[in-house]
């Protein structure tokens, strides 16, 4: 059951039913201390609409927009690249390979017999014999062994730094 | 002159990587947010956190924001959620914020050191300093419904409660509100006299 000042509180805000509204109205007209009660949260109603928002500090806006600056300008780089740049040049890697094993496929002759491969006058493939020589293969070698040792030392950072945060 | 642009359409703006347009979104609705905060926190240095953290969120999630609703209805639920929060990690080491004496006691020592009676106060001092006195989420009903300008449906969306509960809540907010409005104004005048 509803008290008469939360009707009157219903029929301030205006979200009462039209029958109730009927009802309130003929309360007030003919009842004088209701009538005196509805004037009074009335006049409060109107004293909280009257209520002004507080002003914040004068940096504010600028405090937000440099917060949100911040938080974007520490973004590592590997979340800010495209993912788009990553599926094309992986799409352009798979169809290269797909055309040159569909292009050797092609250009397979299977015998029961013998196996032989007889690809056309046309194709060319680089002399390997020449690269194979000494100095290129120890300067691969050196290559192969700078980049273990690179790879071994970020191994061993990653390790020690994440034992470093589980402590 | 160039006219107001609408919420939607700051929105729109930031949402093609215009930040200057978030800039105009955050004065705009910056006032209330902070005062929407003020009444759950009750100090400025704290509601001012809650406020530019509201505003961060806020950006991060634009783009899911569903535009059936107003900017600010998705808004203040923002604030209600970060402000309690952040209330909750508080409580933690201060008081419980339930603790509506908690409020008179600092309130009643604030008063008890300015003295200045003889000063003219306006009715929205007393009506402020009455709504400081009230439990937060009374204080920031009331804040919803005169300032906001929401509806009791918008405020039920923001705070995550149906708009009959609302009704209920701002009922007995509205009735403590008066309650500690004269028991202030009957105290300032017994010290006057």
């Amino acid at each position: 059951m509803k008290t008469m000042e939360e009707r009157l509180w219903s029929y301030i805000d205006g979200t009462c039913s039209e029958d109730e509204r009927k009802a309130i109205d003929n309360v007030i007209a003919q009842d004088e201390n209701i009538r005196r009660q509805y004037e009074a949260l009335l006049g409060l109603d109107q004293e909280f609409a009257k209520m002004e928002p507080d002003e914040p500090p004068m940096a504010f806006t600028y405090n937000v927009m440099e917060a949100i600056r911040a938080e974007y300008a520490q973004k590592p780089l590997k979340a800010g690249i495209n993912k788009r740049i990553i599926k094309i040049i992986s799409g352009f890697f798979i169809l290269s390979i797909l055309t040159l094993l569909v292009l050797v496929l092609s250009n397979l002759h299977l015998t029961p017999v013998k196996f032989s491969v007889h690809l056309p006058g046309s194709l060319k493939l680089p002399d390997v014999k020449n690269y194979l020589s000494g100095p290129v293969i120890q300067g691969f070698i050196f290559f192969d062994a700078i980049l273990g040792l690179f790879l071994f030392d970020a191994y061993l950072h990653r390790k020690n730094t994440s034992k470093q945060g589980s402590h | 002159m160039q006219s107001k642009l609408s919420d939607i359409e700051l929105i729109e703006q930031t949402l093609a990587g215009n930040q200057a347009a978030y800039a105009d979104l955050v004065k705009q609705h910056q006032r209330f947010v902070f005062t929407l905060a003020l009444r759950f926190c009750k100090n400025r240095e704290d509601a001012e956190e809650v406020a530019q953290d509201c505003f961060i969120k806020a950006y991060r999630s634009l783009s899911s924001f569903q535009r059936q609703a107003k900017f600010s209805t998705w808004l203040y639920s923002i604030v209600y959620t970060t402000a309690m929060t952040f209330l909750r990690k508080k409580r933690v080491d201060t008081d419980s914020i339930d603790d509506e004496n908690t409020y008179i006691q600092l309130e009643s020592q604030s008063s008890g050191l300015n003295n200045n009676l003889a000063e003219n106060r306006s009715r929205s001092y007393y009506l402020n300093r009455a709504i400081e006195q009230l439990l937060p989420d009374d204080a920031a009903i009331i804040t919803l419904f005169y300032m906001g300008e929401q509806s009791l449906e918008e405020i039920g969306q923001a705070l995550g409660i149906e708009p009959n509960t609302v009704k209920v809540k701002l009922f007995r907010a509205r009735q403590r509100l008066r309650e500690k409005l004269e028991k202030n104004l009957k105290s300032e005048v017994k010290e006057l006299i």
